[in-house]
């Protein structure tokens, strides 16, 4: 009985939330629209002006429909967005789904490696940090997530690159697989690790895997200053918490207290800094893709940026906020999921 | 105990430790605002005396310093070394402090004003209005901070204002937000009940009453703001997307980016100026950490 109710407040919950999101994304969209069409001129303009004859450009403005009321272009932006089409690119007529298809693979492996290590770093420095509150370890924890936070991470970067690649030589500098391998690897999914694991090929694997590490482990160790503080003041409050000295006061071991009573407590609120944290983590891939050499979308969006293509500028921003959006829908259905006291 | 006298004893209790004279006793006991509060001490000297303390021009080239190949390091000469085009690097440091100062001040600036207005605005008044202003914001912090400031510049051209509009604008909705859970926390208080049962008008109550309540967590939030928007600024100067001349201009950010190809032969291009936007942003961040943990109400008198 108790668990019928459960699930039907459980969906409730997720139509309210689905419903919230809608009006989220049409704001965004307008947002978008308005921002990029503020600049004087159209996008045409912008990225051909002075490189086409005056006729040229106006044959092109007409086709591209911006001699149209700005009412009818976004009403035309907002149905193109929803049969998923972001516009094509001025300067090399490239689909901006494309951009996304074709690039976004390096971006997601970046990201979701970077998460992985963000949660890693994290999660470990944070726990050890509260449980061991006001040792060494903790302060060293804490004095290692502040300055951390505090790196931009192109500077990181360029550490890791200087210590790990040129004076260690542990790691490749930059890009996102060798020569050779970029070569002979067939890759369906664009994502390389998954492609040299279905391909068998090892020894392109642990090349994909080496480029990898420093430019996640860069993005996912700034990221991952927030989550040492988080779960550390987590672990304190727990640890505070009556049901820890009931469990103590039981003759509960140390260990067990610490690992099924306080650890797992002060993890809960992490899925939802996690779904704060994609925003952070998608700004920041774009600057690590950039000290990298890495090729994802956030490489595509400077290069097209320096270009003055609006049209791509426009659709990229468009899909990260959608990311963000979506993620941030995906999280608090989560929470709701774990954590019932979400859903009122 | 009359009125009086109970009055007495409460003004004699709260006159010795003011909130701000009480906070700013515990912010100096703490050894991480002492040193957040020097490292800004420097950044804010280096700034604003950049032009007595520079030993060279900040744009003044001297290509001859590389003929030899990039870069001399650090001399008795050259403070920090020279960079690729043979400028003093102790100087564009000095100045770019300037840049950073001035674009962070000035866009946490816009930010908060903006913000608390709406902030103020939407917790006030409620219902429609704080509907639809508060959804703007979600979808604003939706938005990658940097993606936004990006987007911003991208429409708005390069150059330095609009950065500070760029920057100051992604900094919105986090004061919009902040204020208006202040405000929403504080409209059936007991003081505001009091205001508005002896007829104070409404926008009095909030600019005489309740803004001032919400002061501190705007303060402490001002100060991280600071070192986000130097951040940012880095990060678009980084990219070459700031400033309409990013050669020329100190800007620290700019100042790495070109400078990943001599990593092997003059690391201290990279380390330097990075380790000068740390400090920076270090600086404000331990500040912003002090105060919270000395103006938070709920660790008073402990």
């Amino acid at each position: 009985m108790a668990g019928g109710q459960q699930t039907t407040s459980l969906r409730t919950y997720a139509l309210t939330r689905l419903g919230l999101a809608l009006p989220m994304v049409l704001i965004l969209l307008t947002m978008v629209f308005l921002l990029l069409r503020v600049a004087p001129g159209d996008p045409i303009t912008a990225a051909l002006g002075g490189r086409l004859p005056p006729e040229q450009l106006e044959e092109r403005r007409e086709a591209a429909g911006y001699n149209r009321s700005l009412a009818v272009q976004y009403l035309e932006y907002l149905g193109n967005v929803a049969t998923l089409d972001f516009g094509e690119t001025i300067v090399d007529n490239r689909p901006v789904t494309r951009v996304i298809t074709q690039n976004g693979a390096a971006t997601l492996e970046l990201t979701v490696v970077a998460l992985f290590v963000a949660l890693l770093v994290g999660i470990g420095v944070g726990l050890v940090s509260g449980r061991y509150r006001d040792t060494p370890v903790d302060v060293a924890g804490r004095l290692f997530g502040i300055l951390i936070y505090a790196a931009p991470v192109f500077f990181l970067g360029f550490l890791a690159q200087l210590v790990f690649a040129q004076w260690l030589g542990w790691f490749p500098t930059s890009g996102r697989a060798s020569p050779v391998t970029s070569y002979d690897l067939d890759t369906p999914t664009n994502l390389f690790l998954v492609d040299s694991l279905i391909a068998l090929d090892f020894s392109a694997f642990s090349d994909v895997l080496s480029h990898l590490v420093l430019p996640a482990v860069t993005l996912g160790l700034v990221t991952g200053g927030v989550f040492i503080r988080l779960i550390r003041v987590n672990v304190l409050q727990t640890l505070q918490g009556d049901y820890i000295e009931a469990a103590r006061a039981r003759g509960l071991s140390e260990r067990t207290v610490m690992w099924h009573h306080a650890f797992r407590n002060a993890l809960v609120p992490v899925i939802t800094v996690v779904g704060l944290q994609v925003a952070l983590l998608l700004g920041g891939a774009v600057l690590t893709e950039q000290t990298f050499n890495w090729p994802g979308i956030g490489s595509e969006l400077i290069r097209y940026l320096n270009n003055r293509d609006y049209i791509a500028i426009q659709g990229i921003i468009t899909f990260f906020a959608l990311v963000v959006v979506i993620v941030s829908l995906l999280i608090d259905l989560l929470n709701a999921w774990v954590d019932p006291r979400v859903r009122y | 105990m009359s009125v009086a006298q109970a009055e007495a004893t409460e003004v004699a209790l709260e006159a010795p430790s003011g909130l701000w004279r009480d906070a700013w006793y515990r912010l100096i006991r703490n050894p991480g605002a002492i040193v957040g509060l020097l490292f800004v001490l420097v950044f804010v000297v280096a700034a604003i005396f950049a032009p007595l303390l520079a030993t060279h021009d900040p744009v003044e080239q001297n290509l001859l310093l590389i003929a030899n190949g990039c870069c001399p390091g650090p001399s008795a000469e050259h403070y920090f070394g020279v960079d690729l085009l043979g400028r003093d690097l102790f100087t564009r440091i000095l100045y770019g402090a300037r840049y950073s100062l001035l674009i962070g001040i000035v866009s946490v600036a816009i930010g908060l004003s903006i913000g608390l207005v709406l902030g103020a605005i939407a917790g006030y008044v409620g219902g429609f209005v704080d509907s639809a202003i508060m959804r703007v914001m979600d979808v604003m912090l939706a938005i990658p901070g940097l993606l936004l400031a990006i987007g911003i510049v991208a429409a708005l051209g390069p150059g330095l204002r609009n950065v500070m509009i760029a920057v100051g604008l992604a900094n919105v909705p986090i004061f919009a937000r902040l204020l208006r859970g202040s405000v929403l926390a504080q409209r059936e208080a007991d003081f505001v009940l009091a205001a508005r049962s002896v007829g104070i008008k409404r926008p009095q109550i909030l600019f005489s009453h309740i803004i001032p309540n919400s002061i501190s967590p705007v303060i402490v939030q001002g100060t991280l703001a600071m070192a986000t928007a130097i951040i940012d600024v880095a990060g678009l100067g980084f990219l070459g997307i700031g400033l309409e001349d990013p050669d020329e201009t100190p800007e620290w950010g700019s100042m790495l980016t070109e400078v990943n190809e001599y990593l092997q032969v003059a690391p201290f291009l990279a380390l330097i100026p990075g380790t000068a936007i740390v400090i920076s942003v270090l600086g404000f961040n331990l500040i912003g950490d002090g105060l919270r943990e000395a103006l938070d109400p709920k660790l008073r008198g402990r």
